[in-house]
């Protein structure tokens, strides 16, 4: 483990002379925003932050973001399929219903609730779909070389919706939703429930795999 | 992007902290729902739901639930209220940021009784037998979760650090 300099409101005069024989770029605490030095990293190493601890650079074989493409394009895929195969299907003496992830949102909004209608809709569906396509968007442009348009906008996108994407959320809440009206009726899970997990064990490596640092080298370097 | 000066950030985070700690209780003594059972009509609040699930022999299901919209909504608020009333101060600041990153990681988990509610009212439709009707107590649920999760985003971590130098301003 090595340690950088925060630099910030004191600059500690040791550190600076410490580090000029391996003075590195300034980079980004991406936790506290603490500006570090780049170093090296040798396997088994890590860059922590001095101000908050947090790991700001972390050993990576080759880093490449054709995971993180490759990831968004399947997810936007198994996403298109979880919003148009019904998830599960309840039935009750003979009377059955299916729901869809949408069903939820125009019963909510034709009983009144318009503002859980528009919460649901974009945490389950919209923010989902944005954020998988900002990530295929950017991991694309960055692993190809190719210069899209408003990149940089696409890129504060993703930072922006990650919180937003709750469709792993869901996929709890759907199973919770199951166990309850197993006690009224019977419950069958659907295709659509496999699409939701699906979906939800892509965005969840998605952000593990989406490497800020190399997609600001890659738009940096693009000059974009 | 909108570019919001520090100051505007606390003074909104706290704003926003204040009003789910307002709503909060309302929130949970208010119904999210009523659910039909054979003809029954039946309020059911967040703790009322999950003393359901524990009822009927799932405890583990009934802990997820109760740990994802019970406790972690109250967790999150009284961390970041904690967080912002330190503001400006220069201790205890390398906690403070270790909170706010546990906060950032499982605000969004209670979401999961809005979902449920979504789910279960999308299939819930069969008239007297089984229907799912949402109550007024889930937009106020829904402002806590809400309000707590902008509230988290706005207060960059780094105004943890930084507070010093802007307060000398």
């Amino acid at each position: 483990m090595i340690q950088t300099t925060p630099s910030g409101a004191l600059p500690d005069a040791s550190f600076q002379t410490l580090d000029e024989g391996t003075a590195g770029k300034w980079i980004q605490c991406p936790h506290c925003e603490a500006p570090c030095r780049e170093r090296e990293l040798r396997a088994g190493q890590e860059l922590k932050c001095t101000r908050c601890g947090v790991t700001v650079l972390e050993y990576v074989g080759k880093r490449t973001l054709q995971p993180a493409m490759a990831l968004s394009i399947t997810g936007l895929f198994i996403l298109l399929l979880a919003n148009v195969s019904p998830i599960l299907t309840f039935e009750v003496v003979g009377r059955m219903q299916s729901g869809f992830m949408i069903t939820g949102v125009i019963e909510l909004s034709q009983q009144g609730y318009l503002p859980i209608a528009i919460l649901v809709f974009f945490c389950g569906i919209l923010a989902p779909a944005l954020y998988l396509a900002a990530v295929c968007y950017v991991s694309t442009a960055c692993a190809l070389g190719l210069r899209l348009p408003m990149l940089r906008f696409v890129y504060e996108a993703v930072h922006l919706l990650e919180p937003w994407n709750l469709i792993p959320v869901f996929a709890i809440a759907a199973l919770v939703a199951s166990v309850k009206l197993k006690m009224l009726g019977t419950v069958e899970w659907q295709i659509g429930a496999r699409w939701v997990l699906g979906v939800s064990v892509m965005t969840l490596f998605c952000e593990q795999v989406f490497d800020r640092r190399l997609v600001e080298e890659r738009l940096n370097s693009m000059k974009i | 992007m909108i570019h919001f000066s520090d100051s505007l950030r606390v003074n909104l985070a706290r704003a926003l902290v204040a009003t789910g700690a307002i709503l909060y209780i309302p929130s949970n003594v208010m119904p999210v729902m009523t659910m039909t059972i054979v003809g029954k009509v039946e309020p059911l609040t967040v703790l009322g739901g999950v003393h359901e699930l524990y009822d009927s022999g799932l405890p583990f299901i009934a802990g997820v639930v109760f740990l994802a919209s019970f406790v972690v909504p109250f967790l999150k608020l009284a961390s970041l209220a904690w967080i912002l009333f330190l503001h400006g101060k220069p201790y205890l600041k390398h906690e403070r940021s270790t909170v706010h990153r546990i906060v950032h990681k499982i605000g969004s988990w209670s979401m999961v009784d809005i979902f449920l509610l979504s789910v279960l009212a999308a299939v819930g439709q069969l008239g007297a037998l089984a229907g799912v009707t949402a109550q007024p107590g889930a937009i106020l649920f829904s402002l806590v979760l809400v309000s707590s999760l902008v509230a988290a985003e706005i207060y960059k971590p780094r105004l943890i650090w930084e507070s010093d130098s802007l307060q000398n301003q």
